[in-house]
C-alpha cells in the first residue's frame, strides 16, 4: 500500500509542535498516536520508529508523531520542559488524532513515554485507547538516575567521588535549580515530574495493553522486570499480552539500530486491535 | 530465575563481548581484568541490571568491590532482589 508523509505544525502552550503524519492514501482502518522517550533516546530512535510509522501506514494505520515542547523541532527548549506540559503536549496529538481519523485507535509508546502516556490516562482522558508500549520504562525514579547518572560517570569507580557527584546533582534539583546532563539542560520541574511518575493504569482499563522488550539474545526471553510489570497490571485486571523479540536496543545503541522483529510484532498486535 | 545466566547475559551486551562472558565462572575476575569495562560501561552495566530485574541501585550503593568478580556482581544482585 502506498504511503504519505506530511508534516506541519499544531499550537500548543508555548510554542508550536512539529508533527509527522504517516498514512495511507486511502481511508485509514484507525489511528496511531507516538509518544517518543526521554532526552538522547529520541534521536536515536528516530530512524527506528519512522520504519515502523511507515510499516504500520502500509498497513492502513494513520500514524501522529509529535515532539513534545522543548524536543526535537518542537518549540522552546528542553531545559524549559516539564512533565505536565509534556502530559498536555499527548492530549494534544490525541484531540488531533480524533478529529482527524474514525475507526479504532492506539497509543504507542517508547521507553518513558509510556510514563507520560500513563499519566495521561489518569487525566480526564475521554477514552480508552489500546497500547502498544515499547520497552516501557516502568519507574521515573529510576529513569532519572540513570539519567542523572550520565553526569557521574567520569566519576564512578572513585567511589566517594561518584556519590559526591550525585548527591551534588540532587540538591541542585531539590533547591529548584536546574541541571545540565550530557548537554541536556533540566529542570527542577522536569525532574520532579519524572521521579514521581510510574506506569500504572486507571481502574478498571479493559483496553489491549501489549508490552514489548528487544533481547540482545538468538532466543529472547522475558526480562524478570517485564515479568513482574505484566503480573502486576494482570493482578490489576488489565488485559496485558508481554512479548520479547530478539533484536538490538535500538534507543541507547552507539551506533543508530534497528529491531525489525519489533514491528512484526506490533503489527500482529495492531491486526488484532483492528479485528 | 538463574541470576547468574541473567548477570552473564547483560555483562556479554553491554560490553560486546560477542558471546565470550557465558565462559566466565563466579570467580572471574572483571573490574581491572576486563578492558572493556571502563567506568562508561560501569554506567551500562548497572542501567541494564536495574532495567532487567527492575530495582533502582541507589548511589550510596555503587562501589568497584560490587564490580570486583562475577561472583560479587551476582552477590550484589542477589541481595538488591531480597
Amino acid at each position: 500500500m502506498d504511503v504519505r508523509r506530511e508534516v506541519f505544525f499544531i499550537d500548543g502552550r508555548a510554542g508550536q509542535r512539529f508533527c509527522v503524519l504517516t498514512r495511507p492514501v486511502g481511508m485509514p482502518r484507525g489511528g496511531v498516536l507516538f509518544v517518543h522517550p526521554f532526552a538522547e533516546e529520541l534521536n536515536k530512535s528516530r530512524r527506528m520508529v519512522s520504519l515502523a510509522a511507515q510499516a504500520f501506514a502500509a498497513s492502513g494505520w494513520m500514524v501522529l508523531q509529535i515532539d513534545l515542547h522543548g524536543c526535537g523541532d518542537s518549540a522552546g527548549d528542553f531545559g524549559d520542559a516539564c512533565w505536565q506540559g509534556w502530559v498536555d503536549d499527548v492530549a494534544l496529538g490525541w484531540s488531533w488524532l480524533r478529529a482527524h481519523c474514525e475507526g479504532p485507535r492506539v497509543l504507542w509508546s517508547l521507553r518513558a513515554g509510556s510514563l507520560l502516556a500513563a499519566d495521561w490516562l489518569h487525566g480526564p482522558a475521554l477514552e480508552q485507547p489500546a497500547l502498544l508500549m515499547w520497552q516501557p520504562v516502568s519507574d521515573g525514579r529510576q529513569h532519572l538516575t540513570q539519567f542523572l547518572r550520565l553526569k557521574a560517570a567520569g566519576e564512578m569507580l572513585a567511589d566517594a567521588d561518584a556519590r559526591q557527584a550525585m548527591s551534588l546533582l540532587r540538591e541542585s534539583l531539590q533547591r529548584g535549580d536546574g541541571v545540565e546532563v550530557a548537554g541536556y539542560g533540566l529542570s527542577a520541574a522536569l525532574a520532579a515530574g519524572l521521579d514521581a511518575a510510574s506506569l500504572r493504569l486507571p481502574p478498571g482499563y479493559t483496553a489491549p495493553v501489549a508490552l514489548f522488550e528487544v533481547d540482545s539474545r538468538p532466543q529472547p526471553e522475558l526480562s524478570p522486570a517485564l515479568a513482574r510489570l505484566t503480573e502486576r497490571l494482570t493482578k490489576a485486571g488489565n488485559l496485558v499480552r508481554s512479548e520479547a523479540v530478539s533484536g538490538a536496543a535500538f534507543w541507547q545503541t552507539q551506533e543508530i539500530e534497528t529491531a525489525p522483529t519489533m514491528i512484526e510484532a506490533s503489527l500482529r498486535m495492531l491486526e488484532r486491535v483492528a479485528a | 530465575m538463574d541470576i547468574k545466566k541473567e548477570v552473564l547475559a547483560i555483562i556479554d551486551e553491554v560490553l560486546s563481548l560477542g558471546g565470550r562472558a557465558a565462559a566466565f565462572e563466579l570467580d572471574s575476575p572483571l573490574l581491572g581484568a576486563v578492558p572493556e569495562l571502563d567506568s562508561m560501561a560501569v554506567v551500562g552495566l548497572l542501567n541494564m541490571l536495574e532495567e532487567r530485574f527492575g530495582f533502582i541501585v541507589e548511589d550510596d550503593e555503587i562501589d568497584g568491590s560490587t564490580f570486583a568478580t562475577v561472583g560479587t556482581l551476582v552477590d550484589f544482585v542477589e541481595g538488591k532482589l531480597g
